[in-house]
């Protein structure tokens, strides 16, 4: 499903922000990457949906080598792969609804069926009733819930979440990766970049370790094991 | 069938960011209004100053004074000489008596001249011919062609040289008018243009997360360039509407009075702008549209990586 092979990224010469990467993660896993701020980890997310690409090495997400992808053909891809932010990136002046609506109205799809899909991820995020306000009418748990939904609309076979609870509290940031569990049940893959060792540890899945741009660790069920 | 559906969702969109944005909208709108005011004002002048023209182009006469021993006959067979040429309007014949009672009329008051006149005795005015032209610019050629052997030795004076001087400043004034106003229209052209730009460049600048945002959704070039496109085309339709309806606001009072003014010229500002509305304002919009589009796509291309 998704395959890094031997991937380096340089943003100045000699300085590497990932270097040598190589992964593979199956259909249906659930896989947290962790690391400190500036190991690379979000460099390597951001190459699962083409934000970035590699400066060296190949990336492979089902059929598409992200490192051979033409620009025409980007949005086609990012309709296929959930993105979950850190800060939301939920459109502004758009409602919730309008927001969870744009990413299929971007995709050409037709109006039923938008009023048909839009609904079923307002309720599997919860939020039914607040479709009509803004974002900043809702709390940040709130606004990462849209953000969820909105990812969900296409029916991703993958969910890349960039640090989803980093602007969560506790209960928050408890009830999104519980979310994000269940989107996993469904058997959408599941790449979380996080550095929440509580978060880690209470999943229980795989933990890909990366320190200073380089893998440090693969553990299938592992911990946050970074000081 | 989808085409159709993203080029109407875009359309909603631009809609969208005209009115979340009101103030910078009306902002835009009203520079949008400001520039086509100018644009209209100027053609009045235009129109006023072609009816200023011709108003006094109208009252422009020469006269041609004869010998006083011209016959009447030869200064009527000159008179219709004369008339078949078609830049000459009108032709009055003004006999030696009616010149002589005109010019006492005219300067009864004056006893010297009245006291010269009786001295000189008799009538010393000859028939004379009170020529209208077509066009100021026919004097000359009018001029030319009462010299015939047959009437050239009869003629004593012609004041055509008299009305040139007035009609050639007439002319200069309305030719500086005109070049004043596409001075004007220039220098609004230029404003609107760089105020588009500008407008442009700031949306771009802060809806850049809201783009970066789109990107990331899965939007393509035209879904993100789209909207601002067509909010040109808006700005450009909504204030050439409102444009239209000023006109009708300031024409119906300033119409009338206009024509009063002109009294015997037909000058009427309504009728020049509703008999010809549709190119008028079809061509400012038109060319309002290709000037926002282009500054917009300007814009986009220097400041909108997509």
């Amino acid at each position: 499903m998704i395959s890094l092979q031997n991937v380096s990224k340089q943003y100045v010469p000699k300085e590497y922000a990932l270097k040598g990467v190589s992964l593979s993660i199956d259909a249906g896993d659930f896989v947290s990457i962790v690391g400190q701020s500036g190991s690379g980890k979000t460099t390597l997310a951001k190459m699962l949906f083409a934000e970035e690409f590699p400066s060296k090495g190949r990336v492979v997400i089902g059929d598409w080598d992200i490192s051979k992808i033409r620009q025409s053909e980007i949005p086609t891809l990012r309709r296929q792969i959930g993105v979950v932010f850190q800060d939301f990136k939920l459109l502004p002046r758009k409602t919730v609804y309008e927001n969870i609506a744009f990413a299929l109205q971007v995709a050409g799809e037709k109006k039923s069926r938008i009023e048909e899909i839009v609904p079923q991820v307002l309720r599997i995020v919860g939020l039914v009733g607040k479709k009509d306000r803004y974002p900043y009418q809702l709390s940040g748990g709130e606004q990462q819930r849209v953000s969820i939904a909105r990812s969900l609309v296409h029916r991703p076979k993958i969910l890349v979440a960039d640090e989803p609870t980093g602007n969560l509290d506790i209960i928050h940031s408890h009830e999104i990766i519980e979310l994000l569990k269940r989107i996993n049940d469904f058997g959408t893959t599941v790449v979380l970049v996080t550095h929440d060792r509580d978060i880690v540890n209470s999943l229980k899945k795989r933990v890909i370790t990366i320190a200073e741009g380089e893998i440090i660790s693969d553990v299938k069920r592992g911990k946050y094991v970074l000081s | 069938m989808s085409i159709l559906r993203s080029t109407w969702r875009i359309i909603i969109f631009a809609l969208q960011n005209i009115s979340r944005n009101f103030w910078l909208s009306f902002m835009t709108l009203m520079i949008f209004v400001l520039m086509l005011i100018t644009v209209n004002v100027v053609l009045m002048l235009n129109v006023l100053a072609d009816g200023a023209v011709r108003s006094i182009e109208e009252k422009v006469e020469v006269t041609i004074y004869f010998e006083a021993e011209a016959s009447e006959d030869l200064v009527k067979s000159a008179q219709g000489y004369l008339m078949a040429f078609p830049e000459v309007r009108d032709v009055r014949f003004l006999a030696a008596a009616d010149a002589l009672q005109n010019f006492k009329e005219q300067y009864a008051a004056d006893e010297v001249i009245i006291a010269s006149l009786e001295e000189v005795g008799g009538n010393p005015f000859g028939d004379s011919l009170i020529v209208s032209a077509t066009s100021p610019d026919d004097f000359d050629f009018i001029s030319e062609a009462i010299e015939t052997p047959e009437f050239a030795p009869l003629i004593r004076e012609k004041n055509f040289n008299n009305f040139e001087d007035i009609i050639d400043r007439i002319k200069l004034v309305g030719e500086r008018l005109r070049l004043f106003g596409i001075i004007l229209i220039g220098f609004f052209t230029l404003v609107t243009m760089l105020i588009i730009f500008n407008t442009i460049r700031v949306a771009i600048y802060v809806h850049r997360d809201e783009i970066g945002i789109m990107k990331l959704v899965g939007a393509n070039d035209w879904f993100v360039r789209g909207p601002f496109l067509f909010e040109a085309l808006f700005y450009s339709l909504f204030s050439t509407v409102a444009v239209v309806g000023l006109m009708a606001v300031i024409l119906r009072p300033l119409d009338p009075w206009v024509a009063r003014y002109f009294g015997d010229v037909d000058v009427h500002l309504a009728d020049f702008f509703w008999s010809q509305g549709w190119q008028i304002f079809g061509l400012e919009f038109a060319i309002l549209l290709m000037l926002s589009v282009l500054t917009t796509a300007f814009a986009m291309r220097k400041y909108l990586r997509v």
